[in-house]
């Protein structure tokens, strides 16, 4: 090769080289921060999931301590003040003593059921299903209202975080129930069909206007659609004035 | 030595035969056929060049279409934005234009610079969607992992070398040893890339 073939190869090659090493570096940086970006948002959907599994916890323990101060107001409390009333008129009629055993005894019964709600254990171990069990059999013993649980055969069990979760938006339901709808009974269906679940809760009270945003916060229904939007459920609450309110929760598990 | 080329086809061939498992399940399936077909026509060209001394420019235009229409094809099958699509359906359109013109205006034992030109240009875009349809994707964190895209930047690295090399061949005259020493690198760095491709490449990361 003569000087010139030399000299026109090097600018050629030079020329080459460095279009390559650029595009090189340039595929390479944007791919990193591609990749870069996507990890830090998985990361934060994570940490964002983590804090609303605590915060539901925290509510459903707070749920429980005001269910047992009702309890012990309500019925506990009652019932030891009829077992004194009774006593004290032991005197006139002796027949009610036994009567005042009766009502202690019931008292014991009571006790028992309501230690059982607060015991951090029993709940942590317990299926969806038997927590929405213990939860309206509360209601029954209370007589708010009269409840209904239907739930088919099969069921599979989901990531304790998800119930957790689809349990304190339907508590959430319950409440509103209770608190505002006067209503008399409360049915409750649970299908487990092949991965799918889907809960349908329906109240006879006094329902309300869906399309009123305000009331809507207020009582604490928009925390069901951003927990179902967590989770990845479809949440569907619907009510008409005096036609009772529905929830209809669809969910599709995905197994581990 | 100067069968490099040749030899690197056939490795990266016997590679793609090899680890064909891996990717038999995708679109890249083609590629196997390919590779072959690449190393028979440069063994033809090369005989003829170097042994009979017959022309082999015709050989080689015959490639260009041929595997330009092949990479067309594949990109349309990968790309699955509607506009990508229509945008490579056009380019191969234009590409057989192209080469239509050519072939009836240059004769055919001469090497046609244009539709090597359209065709490499349009290849480059291709490969640019293809990236920008990777990045957005999720699968941006193994992308390392995926054949196709190293058969992507395999051809973005060998054409942006190419186009150059051609264009520049024009004005300084550059010459035998060497384009080839040019030449050859920028196979090795093609070849390069799809056998790392090929190697990495995990089963399922290469789903239809």
């Amino acid at each position: 090769m003569d000087q010139e073939g030399v000299q026109s190869f090097l600018i050629v090659f030079s020329i080459i080289a460095f279009c390559l090493a650029l595009t090189v570096i340039l595929l390479f940086a944007i791919f990193q921060k591609r990749k870069n970006k996507l990890l830090r948002e998985q990361q934060e959907a994570e940490n964002h999931f983590k804090e609303e599994i605590i915060e539901t916890q925290i509510e459903i323990r707070e749920e429980t301590l005001r269910n047992i101060s009702w309890e012990l107001h309500d019925n506990i409390g009652q019932l030891l003040t009829l077992a004194k009333i009774q006593l004290n008129h032991a005197d006139e009629s002796p027949e009610k003593v036994q009567e005042a055993a009766e009502t202690v005894g019931q008292c014991l019964t009571e006790l028992r059921s309501l230690s059982k709600l607060i015991n951090p254990d029993t709940f942590s171990n317990l299926s969806l299903v038997d927590a929405l069990k213990l939860e309206m059999q509360r209601f029954d013993r209370m007589k708010y209202l009269s409840t209904s649980l239907d739930c088919n055969e099969e069921t599979f069990s989901m990531d304790a975080k998800i119930e957790l979760i689809i349990f304190r938006m339907l508590q959430e339901f319950f409440t509103n129930t209770i608190k505002h709808s006067k209503a008399s009974q409360l049915e409750v269906r649970l299908k487990y069909d092949e991965n799918l679940l889907q809960i349908e809760a329906r109240d006879n009270g006094i329902g309300f206007d869906t399309s009123n945003q305000k009331y809507f916060k207020g009582i604490g229904l928009m925390n069901i659609k951003s927990r179902a939007q967590i989770i990845g459920a479809q949440v569907e609450i619907v009510s008409k004035l005096g036609e009772g309110a529905q929830l209809f929760l669809t969910y599709k598990n995905t197994p581990s | 030595m100067l069968y490099i080329v040749n030899f690197l086809e056939l490795f990266t061939a016997v590679v793609a035969l090899l680890t064909f498992w891996k990717y038999r399940s995708s679109n890249e399936r083609y590629f196997l056929i390919f590779l072959w077909y690449t190393f028979l026509v440069e063994v033809i060209g090369a005989l003829m060049g170097d042994v009979f001394y017959i022309d082999n420019s015709s050989v080689y235009n015959t490639f260009t279409i041929t595997s330009m229409l092949f990479y067309f094809y594949w990109y349309h099958s990968i790309l699955k934005k509607a506009v990508f699509k229509r945008v490579t359906i056009a380019f191969t359109i234009i590409f057989l234009l192209v080469a239509a013109l050519n072939f009836v205006f240059e004769n055919w034992n001469t090497y046609h610079k244009y539709s090597f030109f359209c065709g490499a240009f349009f290849i480059l875009i291709l490969t640019i969607f293809h990236f920008q349809q990777l990045l957005n994707s999720n699968e941006v964190l193994i992308v390392k992992y995926k054949l196709s895209f190293w058969i992507s930047t395999a051809l973005l690295l060998f054409y942006m070398g190419m186009i150059p090399l051609f264009f520049l061949i024009e004005y300084t005259g550059i010459r035998g040893l060497s384009y080839r020493i040019i030449l050859i690198s920028l196979n090795l760095m093609l070849y390069g890339c799809y056998n790392i491709g090929f190697l990495w490449t995990k089963k399922e990361y290469n789903r239809f």
